[in-house]
């Protein structure tokens, strides 16, 4: 339990910032934090199934906008919405992972991808209800204090983080690093691979959606090019393997240095995003660890 | 006595290709069984088709009454088998007890915390196989003999009845050896049974109660260990037959004469040793036989020479030192290489094939050697546009031959040519090889577990095993000095 | 009449398309990569040719030599510079490679994007067409580029297929998509053969983008979709097969065309996807492939 200490020591002084730090910072890390979720769910697939998820915002997307759609049609109240997200995105997931699975390699991430295009097209198709490219406007949001928007996203990231990091850490979690890395082997151990896999797919989704719901909630906007779009797919991805792949931790750092880097770079207009992959490039060829993997390196044979 | 496990009429193909027809046997409690034969026989397709990981085309597998062929492997473990593979792949994050309990795990998506008692078992486990010292070491950190260990102890974590070893001591020193024959005899006191895969008979004879031989898919002999290494076929099969040589005439290999010097080579694949100090010599002009049985070092040997693997010790050809070459520069300056897997490019014709081999030749040049290859070898003349993955089996190896020698080598390497091949297919390799040596002067150096084969040609034989020259000589005195011990 | 319209149209990009995805399709079956920045290596071509023939006044025949030069050198960069670090890096497993190339491809992929955005912005560039003027086929009216987009087209892929089929240097590289050990032991460095086919490659994709932008224009907006449908054709296509690839653009540009005419252009790309989506799952080794 020693590991968990630190991240909840980290996290209680970020607790702290409102004290002290002004609007437009706390805004940026409200996002970060929502990006960390995001980021976290694609490591626990990724690090510890061994399955690359080249769509990431399929299931961000399906999880956002039901959420939307249900708080702008049916004014629901917000927690049943993000609990109505959070489920569309897992039966979402199941749905692309049950066959998906089937497949090895380039083919399963081509299906993640074509996922994410099918979700586009779809939402641009059915504008009149879902807004189509301009978006959704959402009636609801979670509050108009930026503090209080930022403890939410702490909070939420804080308790996903931990879920996550204590299933990646649990016995569930060493037989789905054991799937992951030599599924043959885990099967003459006695482990139904594919059972693993599809759970561990779910658990992505439901934190994925969760944390696109919470993340429109706090926008006050649902639109394509925020939340289903490939490009968000990809900072995700980086994220985690910038902060290392397997700590889980590590992807939430990772989101963080994103979104900041990205902002800090802002004057440098296009080309931050240019900074931004090259650096991720660079981490890639020299630091394949990423951050947090480089920084705990345990002589691994 | 009732059978703990029964294997009737178990049939594998891939495709047109037969792995393994029609095998029967069975195994009781406290007994161990060894399934032996060389590269292709089938005895790992056997294996795998007991565990699961692959699906028999027909018969049935049946552990204590149970039919389990075509479940899945991860049921058919839980029904009670446990398996060891030839290749250790622990997980090298967690620490050895770690990657023990995962062993223990119950297959659950909800259980997050292991029950007590796991913990206490893993420990057991561990000290058991001999690692109750090294339990929070990671696997990174332990020598080989170590990590053979954890894989054993993976395997009988959860007590299977049966356990099926692939290798058992490939890569161990003989004092290892000795330690895992007891662990593995240790298991049937339980009432348990074991099953070992082998190349090598002799290896496994003194731990074996029974063994089967296998080849190209088939029982060939069944009895005790010592029934299986004299029985004729079995000695047929792997050293074919009776060890006949011609006369030869003397040569004398100057010092100065030697094409190829091997020098104190030793080659690592990780931390496993395939390869111990090892020494030749080939004059120019010679024909050098280096026999082994499967698993001994030839194809290790052969691969150092070539450049396609690292090594350690110095290799020298023409008395320029090999070191730091690229594989194609050495197969460019004249050591070319027809591996046992032949490489051929499957979906491009014969004389493609051979066309590429030429390549680095000017077109003239090229086109007579191709003229003469075939004169060599003429079944490649009829089959001259045909597509390289239809041959038979003999007719590939031919052609891997032709193409090696479309690049005129000085010397030429052949690893395990006659590997599956039918007599009357040997008799026509034979007779190509010796019009080579009269027609040219090539120097060739011959792999082979084939004794037979391998010996009528050779100016000198070596005798390799587990990664160790064992004896040196000429052919006439291997028959009287070392052809016994060979297989026994 | 806009059954004939859709036929030459859909030749036309067809032919653009198949192009595109042979190279795509070249360098996975040699070199084992599914280069995910194969988009922004059109793209970059494209603009180069448009900027050259355009600002630096050079006239459009020039500016699409420099296209397709820009391309090779970009393709080189590719493959030295991010591919062949990660696959011979020590430090990523064996098991990760693939990932790790995709990945970096990926990135490498969204730089030169964004590199184009911020040199020449994102506004749509139209090559000026290399041959300027109308032509009338049974009364529809189409552009001489068009024609000589299809044209071109098919005589590259000619040049290729004589290449591969008929020249030492071609068997050499159909013989390394098929066994890269065998090659090795005739003494063939296989470096050699990557660096060739990556520029190979580069020529390829630098003549479909150069084509592409004056077909269609381009901006760096259109990088991603061009990788996909690149990635899609191949997949549709089969792997590593170089007609299947053909077949696949086929497909997919004709399919793509007869959408966006009779239903809209807004949502050409959904029965594409749709189709993409039934093979992976009921033959994902595509049409025409074999592995």
């Amino acid at each position: 339990m020693k590991a968990f200490a630190i991240p909840l020591l980290v996290a209680a002084l970020l607790a702290l910032l409102p004290l002290g730090v002004g609007g437009y910072v706390l805004g940026l890390l409200t996002l970060a934090y929502y990006f960390g979720v995001f980021a976290m769910s694609w490591d626990l697939l990724f690090g510890f199934a061994g399955e690359v998820n080249f769509g990431p915002s399929f299931l961000i997307g399906l999880g956002a906008y039901s959420a939307g759609l249900l708080n702008h049609s049916f004014h629901l109240p917000i927690w049943i919405c993000v609990i109505a997200g959070a489920f569309t995105a897992v039966v979402g997931g199941v749905l692309l992972a049950v066959p998906a699975l089937r497949l090895s390699g380039p083919y399963f991430g081509l299906i993640t991808l074509v996922a994410v295009l099918l979700l586009q097209n779809a939402i641009v198709l059915f504008a009149g209800i879902t807004g189509g490219e301009i978006g959704l406007d959402i009636p609801d949001i979670i509050s108009i204090d930026d503090s209080t928007n930022y403890w939410v996203a702490l909070g939420f990231m804080t308790v996903s983080g931990m879920i996550l990091f204590g299933l990646s850490r649990s016995s569930v979690g060493l037989i789905l690093q054991a799937s992951g890395q030599d599924a043959i082997q885990a099967g003459a151990l006695g482990f139904n691979v594919t059972k693993h896999k599809l759970a561990a797919f779910c658990v992505s989704a439901l934190f994925s959606g969760l944390a696109g719901a919470m993340l429109i909630f706090y926008m006050g906007t649902a639109s394509p090019g925020t939340v289903v779009e490939i490009g968000v797919g990809v900072q995700v991805i980086i994220a985690a393997v910038l902060g290392g792949r397997r700590t889980i931790l590590g992807a939430a750092l990772g989101a963080i240095f994103l979104i900041v880097a990205g902002e800090l770079l802002r004057p440098l207009g296009q080309l931050s995003t240019f900074v931004v992959s090259a650096v991720a490039l660079l981490v890639i060829l020299f630091f394949p660890g990423g951050f947090l993997g480089t920084a705990l390196h345990r002589g691994e044979g | 006595m009732p059978r703990l496990l029964d294997v009737c009429g178990l049939t594998k193909r891939y495709g047109g290709l037969v792995a393994v027809n029609d095998m029967s046997f069975s195994i009781a409690p406290g007994e161990i069984l060894g399934l032996i034969g060389p590269n292709g026989s089938g005895k790992s397709t056997v294996m795998k088709l007991i565990m699961g990981i692959e699906k028999p085309n027909a018969g049935v597998v049946k552990i204590e009454g149970v039919d389990v062929a075509g479940w899945p492997s991860h049921r058919i473990a839980r029904q009670g088998v446990g398996i060891v593979f030839q290749h250790s792949r622990p997980l090298h994050r967690q620490t050895v007890l770690e990657n023990i309990k995962l062993a223990l795990l119950p297959d659950s998506l909800t259980q997050l915390v292991a029950a007590s008692h796991i913990d206490d078992r893993a420990h057991a486990i561990a000290k058991r196989v001999g690692l109750g010292a090294v339990t929070q070491r990671r696997p990174g950190t332990l020598p080989f003999a170590d990590l053979r260990r954890l894989e054993l102890a993976r395997a009988i974590a959860r007590d299977p009845k049966i356990v099926l070893v692939d290798e058992p001591f490939a890569g161990l020193t003989a004092g290892e050896v000795r330690d895992f024959s007891e662990l593995i005899a240790s298991f049937r006191h339980d009432g348990h049974a074991v099953l070992l895969v082998d190349h090598n008979v002799k290896g496994i004879a003194a731990l074996v109660d029974r063994a089967i031989a296998m080849y190209l898919g088939e029982f060939v002999a069944g009895g005790t260990a010592q029934e299986v290494l004299t029985n004729e076929t079995v000695r047929r099969v792997y050293i074919g037959g009776r060890i006949e040589t011609a006369a030869r005439p003397p040569r004398d290999t100057a010092a100065s004469d030697r094409l190829l010097d091997v020098q104190d080579l030793s080659v690592f694949y990780g931390k496993a040793q395939a390869l111990e100090d090892v020494s030749l010599h080939v004059g120019a002009g010679e024909f050098v036989s280096v026999v082994g049985l499967n698993g001994a070092g030839k194809t290790t040997l052969f691969n150092a020479i070539s450049g396609l693997v690292p090594s350690q010790g110095s290799i020298a050809f023409d008395a320029t030192n090999l070191a730091g070459r690229t594989a194609a520069q050495i197969a460019r300056g004249g050591i070319v290489q027809c591996p046992e897997s032949r490489e051929l490019f499957g979906d491009m014709s014969v004389r493609e094939n051979l066309d590429l081999g030429g390549q680095h030749l000017p077109r003239a040049k090229s086109a007579a050697q191709l003229e003469w290859l075939l004169e060599l070898f003429p079944i490649l003349k009829s089959r001259h546009s045909q597509a390289a993955r239809t041959l038979s089996g003999g007719e590939q190896q031919m052609l891997a031959i032709a193409r090696a020698l479309m690049m005129q080598p000085r010397l030429l390497i052949l690893d395990e040519p006659t590997l599956g091949l039918a007599p009357v297919i040997l008799e026509q390799l034979s007779r190509a090889l010796e019009k080579l040596r009269q027609t040219t002067d090539i120097t060739i150096l011959l792999g082979e577990q084939n004794v037979t084969f391998a010996l009528p040609h050779a100016d000198r034989v070596y005798v390799l095993e587990h990664g160790r020259f064992v004896w040196e000589g000429d052919p006439q005195r291997f028959a009287a000095e070392a052809g016994d011990a060979y297989l026994s | 009449m806009q059954f004939l319209q859709i036929l030459i149209d859909g030749f036309a990009i067809s032919s653009l398309y198949g192009l595109g995805a042979i190279g795509f399709t070249l360098i996975f079956g040699v070199s084992g990569v599914l280069n995910l920045s194969h988009g922004a290596i059109m793209v970059s071509a494209a603009v180069v040719a448009w900027a050259v023939a355009g600002s630096l006044n050079a006239g459009p025949y020039l500016g699409a030599l420099a296209g397709v030069a820009a391309s090779v050198v970009i393709a080189f960069a590719t493959y030295l510079l991010v591919v062949r670090p990660i696959q011979t890096s020590r430090r990523i497993p064996r098991e990760e490679k693939e990932i790790f190339v995709l990945t970096g491809t990926l990135l490498w992929g969204i730089m030169l994007q964004e590199a184009i955005a911020y040199f020449f912005t994102s506004n749509p560039k139209t090559v000026r067409p290399l041959i300027a003027g109308v032509v009338n086929i049974i009364g529809v009216r189409t552009p001489n580029q068009e024609i000589l987009t299809a044209v071109l087209s098919w005589l590259v892929i000619g040049a290729l297929w004589l290449l591969v089929n008929r020249t030492r240097q071609g068997k050499t590289l159909l013989a390394a998509s098929i066994n890269p050990r065998g090659l090795t032991l005739l003494g063939f460095e296989l470096s050699s053969i990557y660096l060739f086919v990556w520029g190979l490659y580069g020529l390829l994709a630098g003549i479909a983008g150069v084509l592409l932008g004056a077909f269609l224009g381009v901006s760096s907006d259109n990088v991603g979709t061009l990788t996909a449908s690149a990635f899609s054709i191949v997949v549709l296509g089969g792997l590593g097969s170089v007609s299947g690839s053909l077949l696949g653009a086929y497909v997919v540009g004709y399919l793509e065309t007869i959408t966006a005419y009779v239903i809209s252009p807004s949502i050409r790309t959904i029965p594409v996807l749709l189709l993409l989506v039934l093979v992976v799952y009921l033959r994902p080794q595509g049409l025409l492939g074999r592995r």
